[in-house]
């Protein structure tokens, strides 16, 4: 009888405990039943939208939580946020660039995520792990942002050209910058109205170019002490072969003020060969091209070493700005859109490589989809993520003076020299500004995936 | 209060309410930017904000491109008015007379006036792109050149195209506002001139124009002001480039405000771009004997 009774009583604690436990989860993922949020996208289109839209309907069955989407045109975004930072007015997640993060978190108009993410830092790629959120504490001290997929450069080459001029192409086998020019020179037929390559002019023009350069530092920019590396007679050199694609006449000479828009649109309306990119627009390929049109090179490796400098990034990072009300709710959103299913269908749409380990076995990103080769850069043993220009504000350089020392130059206002020299010495300068306020941190270094 | 003091009072009580909106809208801003023209001021940085005294100056005079900014300011300014002022003038003394059609012909012609400079911007950057564009194609076909032309990326022709796309935009404007002036010119004086005998180029010089004197005197010193100011078509056709080479003053200070978020120096152009314009008005309205224009 006393047996009976017991497990009568403990069968009663178990299922009232087990129904505690029910209400307790329900009650947790309904934690923040009625809070509402700002996402602010930074790079919106009719797609993002729709996928942010239906993404937030159901995170705000699952928890109760309402977000607002906000948007504002890329070429406005760092405009948009550095006002809202300003007046206090920041939404409570936003869409950032790696670019913007020496402001954003110099200004401290974002908040740290280290203890939000926990453990679960195992969950997602080594690439992220050793690549993007160590390049961040390096350089902030801290992991402020979760990349909403890897953006990882690549050439996208018209294959048809390629296969009409007999030039054989082979991803795994890779090329180096040498072969590459070849290419774009045996592409270039003005005749045709043909070029061998998008070449970047206006805005941005030194980003890729630093990346050649840095082919010659060992991904470096600067030495422990702040001088800076590419301020070298092997680095001039490079600077004035990668300036000759467009001084030779291998790109249309209106080329020199072409942004990334009209990167992209000349590549696809088929009057340039090669255009180096991110990941993110073999979307717009496989949307308005044939599969028989094109093809993904990795970058080329170095003539020097033999190393792959790429630059891997995240494209458009998610992070909760210091003026959320509510950053517990702002976290759990994040973790919502960065799920594997979320995170899965999200990068399919936006052309990015995964970030998380177990949504990495798709086909699009295996051999023979149209991402491999970005997917395969990930994991060769030889990549090199070269150092950023620094950790001090350089919106300023990189919206005017980079590129324009560049056009003086292609201009023959200038000669190389100066140009290269001209922004190398600015760049040393503020590095060595920012070192004598910052004694105590360390100049970023390349990273490499055995770090 | 008596009578007296409350009439006295009543004017200005009425004016009251604009005034404060004219105070609050322009008079804050303005002072406002002066103020931020003296001030190391960095949106970047907001918490940093101190007094630089002239520093933001001494940085705009000793700018490398800002003697090519003030040559390129006047060159859009001076040509833009110019040519859109002759082509207005023709294109209101065709319009002048009554034709079969002329509702259709001037609803055309002034469309352009009524697009946005966003629209503008994009249609001239698309025709005078170097591969694509029209204008190649037909310079090409008129065998004018033989072969592609850079007029984006090219010093020179970069500007020349701002130029041509402000041209097309404002011509209908000076076409309006001409076109009503010689509405308003009373028919009697040409027949009085007929009966006298004077040709067709004396009654222009010695009615027509001193009729419309003071409507063109507004409409080129509005015109001198906005495109002074404006900085739309640079941005969109060439973003300045290549190089400065079609950067104006009022572009550049828009791209050293949000491409480098440096108001401070912003502010010491828009404080530079005050004073040319309003030394600008007082003198070609004095030059111009505005005053007196009109009288008979």
């Amino acid at each position: 009888m006393k047996k009976k009774v017991l497990s009568i009583v403990l069968a009663a604690v178990m299922t009232l405990g087990m129904a505690q436990i029910c209400v307790a989860e329900s009650n947790d993922s309904k934690e923040f039943e009625g809070v509402s949020l700002r996402f602010l996208d930074v790079s919106p289109s009719e797609s993002r939208q729709a996928y942010y839209e239906e993404a937030f309907a159901k995170f705000e069955e699952e928890t109760g939580i309402s977000v607002t989407y906000e948007s504002v045109p890329w070429d406005d975004a760092a405009n948009k946020i550095t006002v809202l930072g300003a007046s206090d007015q920041l939404p409570d997640v936003l869409t950032t660039h790696s670019g913007w993060l020496g402001q954003l978190t110099g200004s401290e108009w974002i908040i740290p995520l280290t203890d939000y993410l926990g453990d679960s830092t195992e969950e997602y790629t080594t690439a992220v792990n050793k690549l993007f959120w160590q390049s961040e504490k390096d350089r902030y001290g801290d992991i402020y942002t979760i990349p909403d997929g890897m953006m990882v450069k690549g050439i996208f080459v018209r294959k048809d050209w390629c296969e009409e001029l007999g030039i054989e192409l082979d991803p795994e086998k890779g090329w180096t910058y040498d072969e590459y020019f070849d290419v774009v020179k045996k592409l270039t037929d003005p005749e045709k109205k043909r070029y061998g390559v998008s070449y970047r002019g206006a805005r941005g023009a030194f980003d890729p170019l630093m990346t050649y350069l840095q082919n010659y530092t060992g991904g470096n920019t600067y030495d422990s002490e702040g001088n800076i590396l590419i301020k070298s007679d092997e680095c001039l050199e490079a600077f004035e072969k990668w300036t000759g694609l467009y001084l030779d006449g291998y790109a249309p000479e209106d080329s020199i003020n072409w942004g990334f828009t009209e990167m992209v649109d000349n590549f696809i309306g088929g009057l340039t060969g090669t255009l180096m990119n991110d990941s993110e627009v073999a979307a717009t390929c496989l949307a308005n091209m044939e599969d028989d049109q094109w093809m993904v090179m990795p970058v080329p490796k170095s003539d020097k070493d033999g190393k792959l400098y790429n630059l891997i990034n995240g494209s458009y990072s998610l992070s909760i700005s210091s003026d959320s009300e509510n950053p517990d709710a702002a976290w759990k959103l994040i973790e919502f859109l960065t799920r594997t299913d979320n995170s899965s269908e999200y990068c399919r749409m936006s052309g990015l490589i995964p970030i998380k380990k177990d949504a990495a076995e798709d086909e699009m990103y295996g051999e023979g989809g149209p991402y491999y080769t970005f997917t395969m850069q990930l994991n060769d043993p030889n990549l090199v993520v070269p150092a950023t220009m620094g950790p001090f504000d350089y919106t300023d350089m990189h919206q005017g003076m980079m590129h324009e020392e560049i056009q003086k130059y292609l201009l023959g206002d200038e000669d190389a020299k100066t140009a290269l020299y001209t922004i190398a010495d600015e760049l040393e300068s503020r590095m060595k500004t920012y070192l004598e306020e910052h004694p105590d941190v360390q100049v970023e270094t390349a990273l490499t995936m055995d770090d | 209060m008596n009578l007296k003091t409350k009439k006295k009072i009543m004017p200005y009580l009425f004016v009251l309410p604009v005034l404060i909106l004219l105070l609050i809208m322009y008079g804050y801003p303005l002072v406002k930017s002066i103020i931020m023209s003296m001030q190391d001021y960095k949106l970047t940085s907001v918490g940093d904000v101190a007094f630089n005294h002239f520093e933001n100056f001494k940085k705009m005079f000793s700018d490398t491109d800002f003697l090519l900014l003030l040559k390129n300011s006047l060159i859009y300014v001076v040509i833009s008015v110019m040519v859109q002022f002759f082509l207005g003038l023709l294109l209101a003394l065709c319009l002048k007379d009554k034709f079969r059609g002329r509702g259709i012909y001037q609803s055309i012609v002034f469309l352009p006036w009524a697009f946005s400079s966003f629209v503008v911007g994009l249609m001239f950057r698309w025709s005078f792109n170097g591969e694509y564009g029209v204008v190649n194609d037909i310079l090409m076909k008129l065998g004018i050149i033989d072969e592609n032309v850079a007029w984006l990326g090219t010093p020179g022709l970069s500007l020349a195209v701002v130029i041509i796309a402000m041209i097309w935009m404002g011509i209908p404007f000076f076409g309006i506002m001409i076109l009503a002036a010689l509405q308003s010119v009373p028919e009697d004086i040409y027949e009085a001139a007929d009966i006298d005998g004077c040709g067709m180029f004396r009654k222009f010089f010695s009615l027509t124009l001193p009729y419309i004197k003071p409507t063109i005197i507004m409409t080129v010193l509005l015109r001198t002001i906005w495109i002074f100011n404006s900085f739309d078509l640079i941005v969109i056709i060439t973003g300045g480039g290549p190089v400065n080479y079609s950067q104006t003053l009022p572009s550049y200070m828009y791209s050293k405000a949000f491409s480098s978020y440096d108001f401070g120096l912003a502010s010491a152009f828009g404080v530079l771009l005050i004073v040319i314009l309003g030394i600008y008005a007082t003198l070609f309205l004095k030059l111009s004997n505005y005053e007196k224009a009109g009288d008979f």
